[in-house]
């Protein structure tokens, strides 16, 4: 049993009109009447929600005066209207209670002046009729005018005078529209005049048109808008943001349908230049009210383009423009309420919030519903919209969408950033009154991200067990570390056992070192005290997106999981101390990298459906990624460079790779193993499938597969190069990870069997002596305080356990004999011999020494030489860090000498693809056609040739006599720099005048100039703005007569 | 007759917009809009006008039976009470607007209020 | 200079569009369908003489609903504003003058009745609820003129504005439960055409709008006149 619609609107109006009768000093019971009005009027909507959703009845008309439209004004009440009515009266019941404290101060008048606000907001979206639309649009301009003046911020009385202003150029216009609509047509009816298009009346309907778009705050006609979401009370911005906004986007569609598609390109038109240009704009905004306004008409811009597109979006209309709306209504409403917790206005004072890690979680969660990212209603939203607009060929929509999204993504995450990692000297109070507003709208966020996955058809993202497993975490933040810790290693390799029969010997490799190769690095967490608050979910959610990414067979749920692992590696690199810019430019990367494979997915979709010889007639929005086999010319090339573009940058191609050394250096001792060890290896799968997939393709001639290759041999050479000279050893580690996915990459490339094989065993044995070194590296950094190798020495007595780990970690990475790199060089020389590009072979020669060349820097400087005087107390690392280390050295002996225990099966599977070249497993000699290879005689060997060595110095050196350290006599003078007069700083000096050219950082001043580019055009743009409520006046007419004349000329 | 008056309101309307763009005092602005909101009053009045027809009144004069042949139309008429209320009540908190403005900082010209920007 | 060249270059676009508009413009030879429905079927179905009456409170009596409001919100809005402003009035003022005092003495009464004739006979001539709101009004501000150191009870106005409010929800909300809708004026009989006491609740209806116009208008003038630069 649901109450008649239009009970909302009286409760709304008849609560305004009772607070009047109140005396002025029972402001107490005004606002409880306030609230139980704002309450009822959601319980109203909320039952006509549940309806609607349930039953999926048709929409009813409702009639006033007893006489039937057009004659009397008509209501509306349908699926749309219900959840947007629900959400405005939610949020103004939420919008009082946090502004309950100044609405007490100011009265009954102020309270009377928010029901009615929230009551015209219901009534914008019910109303069937145009003339009332007008009305219901003067009172929110009315409302909003009183509402302003509740700010504490003095300002927002000018802001409220610059709205009214513009307000009243867009009720003329309006007006006028109108009233020639109705001559035209004979009715205000909406649905009357929808019924007779808008031919008779172009001009009349353009200027109604215009009216309501300026409502949304369009680009440029919104300086207004911005001062008002800057200085009003935050609650009411919410309120402005979520509801107003929102009711505003739907009478625009109800007006845009009375112009019919014609018209739909001037929304389009209108939402991608407010989309694209507030994100540009928002980006060197440095308070964050105003930041959330530029957001927030980027965000009305893109459901503008949504509204635009209806015509090809069909069916899915409601479930694409409903998830934007609502995410960005929820995720507004909530930033907001939580800037009412911060007291500064500086982006760094939201610092300050780490105090509660209850509303950081909010902040999170507002952020990734903005920006889109899953398990949020956006994300699906998004993947629809997206592959729809790729289906009908709008690229270049579609690029300035995904471009302006990660603009937006840019500019939130390094205010998260900010939140994370700066100081604040405030701190936070938590009145239950304002805190509720808050966690409604965390909890509204979660809710609406599992009705937009059981709406969308495809896995709900909430249901899927990996994910629910990471997220239970959140609920666990209360526990010790050990023992979440312990429930993780048990989660992966409980998963493991659980699945692993399920995979082709490819993808087992990848679950080995995703689940028990996690499990491993896990042990060394073991180490943390307290609670790690932040650490599992984040590290799960990685982890996760892992797992999901190797069940994954559709586009879809290999997006998704994409986005996932992107995401918790993102906050797990974020908790490293120096890693805020670092973790900023890892996300905006991947997220750029992610939209390219969003884009290839879709376009690739396109074209499984035509392709469809089933003659479906509704596009497939997802595929199996197999049969991006089936794809054909012209579009498979560019589906191809978009994927591996996408991919190379998870893998830190070369251009791409500017991210990873300061991500994988500044991270936590234990993260480092798990970025740099396992997550690499996510990219390199999608590598992998990518080419089983897609095969060779080219692009004007150009073979894009030789191209990998040269970008894999020139990644090879210069990541080497520029590890050479670092003198952090962390990112020493990272700079030669970049040049280890080089080695992969062109492994790959090399399209041929033993590549492929190569590239595997990189696979195992980066991940093992990658995840190893970086914790033996962390393990003494965390004992002497420092990553700089200079500042370190003779740890070999202090730390053996680490010095072994060091040790056998650099003779496998090396590729000398006897350990597995050895192996993986065999191959990979026989796999060079097979393929027929020599020069780019030569690169990936001359960057073996080269490795050398840093590697055993690691020994020579950080365990042999002298020990430094404050480090003579130092003890071997924690347990738990060099536990791992010893398992992963017992896997690299175990490897070298078994190496067909795991290859032989995947060699076998690889021959599936690439028949030719496969090798000869016999016994413990593995044959090639250019030589054989016995991993135990090889063994044998060399053990041989280093004891015999090692027992001659032995014998040499017997009379030698030992020196202590200190007993020298150092000279008086103390060096300005100390460590210039160390001998290993700078260590490669000479090389570096050389080759130095090499590892100038030129990407990094791209991608820099790039981002200042940007950051300039959102300063040029700002300027716009120069706060003359008289000059917004003329943007508005500007923006009229641009659409006026644009429009004429189409 | 009626595109007399009709042309009439757009001037009015015309005189208002380029009053409110370049008067800098907010309230020769606000007469400006008053001026402008005048404007569009009298052309919602003139669109339902018709030749030789009268108020939309029953009495005497005009029986309900012929009433279709009698009147003019009454839509816009009742469309323009609510305008001009509406109009009123907005001049109404522009005014109050300008007095607050004014009480805090001393000055009614739309250019020096510009804290905020950018 | 640079602004009114740009202005005046705007305001040709506009004045473009609102001359294509002009010329485009024929008046209507017959009434259109929704005129033709109200001017048949208005006397039957509403009793109302007045047609535009019969729209404004009935037909379209949302849109008047929400008038009220606009009224009502710009009435609490002034009144926030100023609340900071009021102040002492109790300094000296000279005296307003023989003439206004006893001219106000003597129209006041008769304005309000004016007043109060325009609103209860709005469904049957020119004239209504706004109208007769604002003529009372009209009467509060000559008494203002009269004395401007009087003080009228905001509890009052603000009880007669809100009482009319409510009870003019109240009867939307009447019209949906004992006739065809909200704001239905059927809830009463519609008597004869062209009557006092006919047209169902219109009357009723546009002497609570009158009251409340009334109010608005009186509050907002009170509020002004209380803030006054010291």
């Amino acid at each position: 049993m649901v109450i008649n619609a239009l009970h909302i609107l009286a409760t709304g109006l008849g609560a305004a009109f009772l607070t009047g009768l109140l005396d002025e000093k029972r402001n107490g019971l005004a606002f409880m009447i306030t609230l139980g009005a704002l309450a009822f009027m959601s319980a109203v909507s909320a039952g006509w929600l549940v309806l609607f959703a349930a039953t999926g009845a048709h929409p009813m008309d409702i009639q006033t005066a007893g006489t039937p439209p057009p004659f009397a004004i008509a209501l509306r009440m349908g699926l749309a209207e219900a959840a947007l009515l629900t959400l405005i009266n939610l949020a103004g019941l939420f919008a009082a209670m946090h502004m309950g404290e100044t609405l007490l101060a100011r009265g009954r008048r102020a309270m009377a002046v928010l029901l009615v606000m929230v009551m015209a907001l219901c009534g914008l979206v019910l109303t069937r009729d145009l003339f009332n639309l007008f009305v219901f649009f003067e009172l929110i301009v009315i409302a909003t005018g009183g509402l302003v003046l509740l700010s504490d911020d003095e300002r927002a009385v000018s802001a409220g005078f610059k709205y009214l202003i513009v307000s009243q150029f867009i009720s003329v216009l309006l007006l006028v529209g109108i009233v020639f609509g109705y001559h035209a047509t004979g009715t205000l009816n909406i649905d009357g005049m929808a019924e007779q298009g808008s031919g008779a009346f172009a001009l009349a309907f353009f200027l109604i048109l215009i009216a309501v778009a300026a409502e949304l705050k369009p680009f440029p006609a919104n300086g207004w808008a911005l001062d008002i979401y800057e200085s009003a009370h935050p609650g009411f911005a919410a309120l402005f943001s979520a509801a107003a906004a929102s009711a505003a986007l739907f009478a625009f569609d109800k007006v845009l349908a009375i112009g019919g598609a014609e018209w739909l390109p001037v929304a389009t038109g209108i939402g991608i230049v407010s989309f694209v240009a507030g994100n540009l704009l928002a980006l060197p905004q440095t308070n964050d009210r105003r930041l959330l306004g530029y957001s927030s008409i980027a965000q009305s811009g893109l459901i503008l383009v949504a509204i635009g597109q209806q015509d090809i979006l069909g069916e899915h209309y409601l479930f694409i423009a409903g998830g934007l709306l609502l995410s960005h209504a929820v995720a507004k409403a909530g930033l907001y309420w939580l800037s009412g917790f911060v007291a500064g206005r500086e982006l760094t004072d939201w610092a300050a919030l780490r105090q509660r890690p209850l509303l950081v979680l909010a902040f999170v969660t507002g952020i990734a519903m903005l920006s889109g990212l899953p398990p949020f209603p956006g994300f699906y939203a998004k993947w629809e919209l997206v592959h729809l607009l790729a289906n009908e060929g709008r690229l270049a929509l579609l690029g300035w969408i995904l471009f302006g999204a990660l603009v937006e993504a840019g500019y939130l995450f390094r205010w998260f950033g900010y939140a994370i990692k700066r100081e604040s000297a405030h701190t936070i109070d938590c009145p239950p009154d304002r805190v509720i507003p808050v966690i409604a709208a965390l909890l509204a966020g979660w809710a609406l991200g599992f009705a937009w996955g059981e709406l969308s058809g495809r896995s709900n993202l909430l249901l899927v067990l990996p994910l629910l497993f990471a997220l239970a975490f959140l609920l666990l933040e209360w526990a010790p570390a050990w023992l979440k810790n312990t429930l993780a290693i048990g989660g992966l390799s409980l998963y493991f056992l659980q699945t692993w029969q399920d995979y082709d010997p490819l993808r087992l490799i990848f679950l080995v070192i995703f689940t028990l190769g996690g499990a491993i690095i896990f042990l060394a967490s073991f180490h943390a005290h307290g609670r790690r608050i932040g650490f599992y979910p984040s590290a799960m959610t990685m982890f996760a997106g892992m797992v999901l990414l190797l069940q994954a067979t559709d586009s879809f749920g290999f997006f998704a999981a994409w986005e996932l692992l992107t995401i918790g590696s993102y906050f797990l690199i974020l908790r490293g101390k120096e890693s805020e810019p670092h973790a900023l430019s890892y996300i905006v990367f991947s997220l750029g990298g992610a939209f390219l494979i969003l884009a290839g997915f879709a376009i690739a979709a396109a074209s499984v459906v035509t392709l469809a010889p089933s003659g479906a007639v509704s596009p497939a929005p997802t595929f199996e990624i197999a049969s991006l086999a089936t794809l054909a010319q012209p579009v498979a090339p560019w589906v191809f460079l978009l994927l591996a573009i996408g991919f190379m940058t998870k893998t830190a191609a070369i251009g791409l790779h500017i991210w990873l050394p300061g991500a994988h250096a500044e991270a936590e001792t234990d993260v480092s193993p798990m970025v740099s060890g396992v997550l690499l290896k996510a990219g390199l799968y999608g590598l992998f499938v990518l080419l089983m997939s897609m095969g060779r393709q080219s692009l004007y001639g150009v073979d894009l597969v030789n191209l990998m290759l040269w970008i894999g041999a020139i990644t090879a050479l210069l990541g080497n190069l520029m590890a050479i000279f670092q003198e952090d050893a962390k990112r020493l580690l990272a700079y030669s990870s970049i040049g280890q996915m080089g080695y992969a990459l062109f492994g790959l490339a090399l399209m041929n069997h033993l590549g492929w094989l190569m590239a595997l065993m990189f696979v195992i044995n980066h991940y093992v002596y990658k995840s190893m070194l970086f914790l033996s590296v962390g393990g003494v950094a965390k004992r002497t305080g420092t990553r700089a190798m200079y500042q370190m020495g003779g740890l070999i007595t202090l730390m053996p356990l680490s010095f072994i780990a060091t040790l056998v970690g650099i003779i496998a990475m090396s590729g000398v004999p006897p350990l597995s790199g050895f192996g993986g060089r065999w191959i990979f020389y026989n796999a060079i011999m097979d393929a027929d590009t020599r020069l780019p072979m030569v690169l990936i020669f001359l960057s073996g020494p080269i490795a050398f060349l840093y590697l055993f820097r690691l020994i020579h400087t950080i365990f042999l030489g002298q020990l430094k005087d404050e480090h003579r107390r130092l003890k071997e690392a924690p347990l738990s860090i060099v536990l791992p280390q010893m398992i992963y050295v017992a896997i690299l002996i175990g490897v070298a000498i078994f190496p067909g225990l795991i290859l032989r099966r995947v060699d076998a599977y690889i021959s599936q693809f690439l028949p030719d070249g496969a090798l000869n497993w016999e016994g413990l000699t593995i044959t090639s056609q250019y030589g054989w290879w016995n991993p135990v005689a090889i063994m044998i060997v060399v053990a041989c040739i280093f004891l015999l060595i090692f027992g001659w110095l032995l014998f040499v050196n017997r009379k030698a006599q030992k020196v202590k350290q200190f007993n020298i006599v150092f000279s008086a003078e103390r060096p300005y720099r100390p460590e210039t007069t160390h001998f290993a700083w700078n260590f490669f000096a000479p090389y570096k005048k050389a080759m130095g050219f090499l590892v100038q950082p030129f990407v990094t001043r791209f991608w820099g100039a790039i981002t200042d580019l940007l950051h300039t055009a959102g300063d040029l743009g700002r300027r716009l703005y120069n706060g003359n409520g008289q000059i917004y006046a003329f943007h508005f007419l500007i923006f009229v007569v641009v659409v006026f004349v644009s429009q004429l000329g189409m | 007759m009626v595109h007399v008056v009709m042309a009439t309101g757009f001037l009015l309307i015309l005189i208002g917009f380029y009053g409110a763009l370049t008067h800098r005092n907010l309230l020769r602005m606000i007469v400006a809009f008053t001026v402008a909101d005048t404007g569009v009053n009298v052309v919602i009045v003139s669109v339902g006008h018709m030749r030789g027809r009268s108020a939309p009144i029953l009495d005497r004069a005009v029986a309900a039976a012929d009433a279709v042949q009698r009147i003019i139309d009454p839509v816009p008429q009742a469309l323009v009470l609510t305008a001009i209320v509406i109009g009123v009540g907005v001049t109404a908190l522009m005014l109050a607007y300008a007095w607050r403005i004014y009480r805090q900082h001393r000055t009614l010209d739309i250019a020096r209020l510009t804290a905020l920007k950018g | 200079m640079v602004k009114r060249l740009v202005a005046l270059a705007l305001l040709a676009v506009f004045g473009l569009v609102f001359a294509t508009l002009l010329t485009g413009y024929a008046p209507d030879a017959e009434l259109n369908q929704t005129a033709r429905y109200y001017a048949e079927r208005t006397a039957a179905d509403l009793g109302a003489a007045n047609i535009v009456t019969a729209i404004i409170v009935t037909y379209r009596g949302l849109d008047t609903l929400g008038e009220v409001t606009v009224l009502f919100l710009a009435a609490a809005i002034v009144g926030l504003v100023l609340a900071e402003g009021a102040h002492d009035r109790s300094r000296m003022r000279p005296p307003v003058g023989e003439l206004l005092t006893t001219g106000t003495r003597f129209l006041v009464p008769m304005i309000l009745l004016l007043g109060a004739y325009v609103f209860v006979n709005g469904h049957l001539t020119p004239g209504g609820g706004f109208q007769g709101g604002a003529i009372i009004a009209s009467a509060v501000l000559l008494m203002l003129l009269a004395d401007p150191l009087r003080h009228f009870s905001h509890r009052l106005i603000s009880a007669i504005e809100s009482l009319a409010g409510i009870l003019y929800v109240a009867i939307g909300i009447a019209g949906l439960f004992l006739a065809g809708g909200f704001l239905d004026n059927r809830i009463l009989p519609l008597g004869n055409l062209g009557e006092l006491a006919s047209a169902g609740a219109i009357p009723l209806i546009y002497s609570l709008i009158g009251l409340k116009v009334g109010a608005e208008f009186s509050s907002m003038l009170a509020s002004l006149s209380e803030t006054e630069e010291p």
